[in-house]
């Protein structure tokens, strides 16, 4: 199944290289675990390009963070590869004009879901990987101990166990046929339903313990495509100075909090701020709690349609009560 | 006083609490019930050490915390002349002993550069000076490197005791500890463990010698110095390192070695303390100048001065010490997977840079 996807993603790039300046897209990293996001400027790059399970990173931020990808030479477009979330990132950004469609050669590529990567390395006591082949929905790896085949369903992160859109919702080419959703919009928010089951001094003492671990990294708000204020984030300006440098919670949870509320309605849910934190925090549930409320209040949900316009980034003058 | 013990494995909680009845005592432990990584955390009674991994953070907070207060201090007006104001400050700085159970080689090596920068130049910096005396460290002999590890590749290795105050060697059944200096012979004695055997004394030189032999990483990164400075100017060598870098801080705050930090003020009122903490080049701020320019604008500047910091200019400055002591921990932490020892390797002049 990998070579085949692989080798189908590189037959597409192939194809299109010519009309395109860059292609984003994911290769080796410094493991056969791990793979990295590249940047293909040439054609002897494409053959570095790969596309599987392990490809985990969400590649559209690169499009608008500074400096992001240099913009498309004469007539040129760039490419970006995009499993269902990334997609919805991409709609998001394009409703928000940081990114214009008709500069982006879109590869769309039907997700089965990613891989946990920490957890499968901590739970089946990965070390010193050799080797990894996918077999259909096996994951074959060679370390030091051995071979050790591990079923991908068991170690899918969290963020594709709750996926209901895992077909790319915009895209110019399909790399697969389209794949089942495996949650439906009723059941996407059940980590947060479970959360709020709780008493509030049991919620105060999850948060506490989670957000105590942070150490203000800000990888969680890099990583995120949307988080778009870059060197204006509050939480680091120095004039005017919101935030203290000290590591205590209350800084640390105002940071979370403004992250969360500067993505009310925009988040897609593409799981990158919880995938990317060192420290393991679930800092994705802040963000899926308030997506949840502007699913039940305003019957919107993120990313899927570039027309559409987010609620929070208008109003309506004849609203009563605003 | 005899200069090494055997702790059996079931009785090292008992010694750890022997320990921290007397000092402070660090040991790594899992970072909660459904996380996989693991952290220094202070000692109590029911915590299971995590000995068999390397942490996520290393320990470099207890020595040098995260933010700590360099002073406080308090304005008061004269009632008699009210324009007359004045500032009382309050700069003490106190450690107390610190133990530190269960380091790795990578971990305790940090603190060797540290050394360099905070108390062998012109002035000593008396915060981390007095934690740092009174920091020991109990350092694992390295069994369980992965993929990231590279501490061979500049010039330490899995059973390297430089910094280190006690040699912890895990066998079988239990621990052998063995004091390295003289000011570690007291905690050995507070551990209260058994006469090792002449059979575990002899598992423990065959491990240490077995480990000693393992090469941890496959190139050599201690020379590279000149060849930063051949690409300094290099901008395709920096676009096709690190485009992927999101310029976060992740790769300097969970590195032993990084020391940079801020100072800022906290003020409320007439009162307010004087703040250091953890500052990363990663960062847009750590750089910019009062007048908005700032000369390091994009993560390839950034990324750059990470990679030369440790490879050229400390080597250069510190008689060639190496900025970096081969944990990668930067590596397996990056969200992106970007791994310094290729964009070191590569500095190299023929080096292939494809993207
Ligand atoms: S807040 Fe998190 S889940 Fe939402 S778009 Fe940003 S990175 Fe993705
Ligand atoms: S990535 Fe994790 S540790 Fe870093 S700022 Fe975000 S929540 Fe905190
Ligand atoms: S190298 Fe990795 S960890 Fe370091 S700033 Fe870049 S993305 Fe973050
Ligand atoms: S630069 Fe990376 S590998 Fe080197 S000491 Fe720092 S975290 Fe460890």
């Amino acid at each position: 199944m990998e070579a085949s996807a692989t080798t189908r993603l590189h037959q597409e790039v192939e194809a299109s290289i010519g009309r395109l300046s860059t292609v984003l897209g994911w290769g080796a990293g410094y493991d056969p675990l791990h793979m990295t996001p590249l940047f293909v400027r040439s054609p002897e790059d494409i053959a570095r390009l790969v596309w599987n399970p392990l490809c985990v990173q969400n590649l559209t931020g690169y499009l608008v963070k500074s400096p992001g990808v240099q913009p498309p030479e004469e007539g040129k477009k760039i490419g970006i590869c995009v499993r269902g979330c990334d997609s919805r990132s991409l709609v998001a950004l394009i409703q928000e004009k940081l990114i214009s469609r008709e500069n982006l050669y879109i590869i769309g590529i039907p997700c089965r879901g990613t891989v946990d990567i920490r957890r499968l390395m901590n739970e089946s006591g990965l070390s010193n990987i050799r080797s990894v082949r996918i077999e259909k929905d096996l994951l074959i790896v060679d370390d030091a101990n051995g071979a050790h085949n591990l079923p991908l369903e068991r170690f899918l992160a969290r963020r594709c166990l709750r996926c209901r859109h895992p077909n790319p919702v915009i895209h110019d080419v399909l790399l697969d046929e389209p794949v089942t959703p495996r949650t439906t919009a009723e059941d996407a928010y059940r980590d947060v339903e479970s959360l709020e089951a709780q008493s509030l001094d049991q919620r105060r003492a999850f948060w506490s313990v989670e957000l105590d671990r942070c150490l203000r990294c800000y990888a969680c708000r890099n990583a995120c495509p949307l988080c778009i204020c870059q060197n204006r984030c509050i939480a680091e300006t120095r004039d005017p100075r919101w935030l203290t440098q000290r590591v205590n919670l209350p800084e640390k949870f105002l940071y979370h909090f403004i992250h969360a509320l500067h993505l009310a309605g925009r988040c897609t849910e593409c799981g990158e701020c919880e995938r990317v934190c060192p420290m393991e925090i679930p800092v994705t549930l802040i963000k899926e709690k308030l997506n949840q409320i502007t699913r039940d209040l305003l019957h919107y949900e993120a990313g899927l349609d570039p027309e559409a316009v987010p609620p929070l980034l208008t109003f309506n003058p004849a609203e009563a009560g605003i | 006083m005899s200069k090494q013990v055997f702790i059996p494995r079931d009785s090292l909680n008992q010694a750890l609490e022997r320990l921290s009845s007397k000092m402070n005592v660090w040991v790594p432990a899992a970072s909660g019930s459904n996380k996989c990584g693991s952290e220094f955390v202070p000692y109590r009674p029911d915590l299971i050490p995590l000995l068999n991994r390397q942490t996520t953070t290393p320990p470099k907070a207890v020595v040098f915390p995260q933010v700590e207060t360099l002073l406080s201090y308090e304005y008061t007006k004269d009632p008699d002349n009210p324009s007359r104001v004045k500032i009382q400050l309050d700069d003490t700085s106190a450690g107390s002993p610190t133990l530190i159970f269960g380091a790795r080689p990578c971990d305790a090596r940090g603190f060797l550069l540290f050394d360099q920068v905070f108390t062998r130049g012109p002035f000593t910096d008396k915060y981390y000076r007095d934690r740092r005396e009174n920091s020991y460290f109990a350092t694992l002999v390295c069994l369980e490197w992965d993929s990231a590890c590279f501490c061979s590749s500049v010039g330490s290795g899995p059973t390297d005791m430089e910094g280190s105050d006690l040699r912890v060697t895990p066998l079988k059944d239990g621990y052998l500890v063995e004091a390295l200096n003289e000011r570690a012979e007291p905690i050995l004695s507070l551990m209260e463990g058994d006469v090792p055997t002449d059979a575990q004394q002899q598992d423990a030189r065959k491990l240490q010698e077995e480990a000693s032999r393992q090469r941890v990483g496959n190139v050599d990164l201690t020379r590279s110095a000149t060849d930063f400075k051949g690409r300094f100017e290099d901008k395709a060598y920096w676009r096709a390192m690190v485009s992927q870098c999101l310029s976060c801080g992740v790769c300097t705050f969970v590195c032993p070695t990084c020391y940079c930090f801020s100072i800022t003020d906290e003020m409320q009122g007439l009162k307010g303390e004087r703040l250091r903490s953890w500052d990363s080049c990663m960062f847009f701020q750590y750089t910019l100048e009062a007048s908005g320019h700032n000369p390091r604008p994009t993560r390839f500047e950034r990324y750059r001065n990470r990679v030369g910091h440790k490879f050229s200019f400390i080597p250069e400055k510190y008689n060639g010490m190496i900025g970096c002591c081969g944990c990668g921990r930067c590596i397996r932490s990056c969200p992106v997977s970007i791994d310094i020892r290729r964009v070191v390797e590569n500095l190299k002049e023929n080096a292939c840079v494809c993207a």
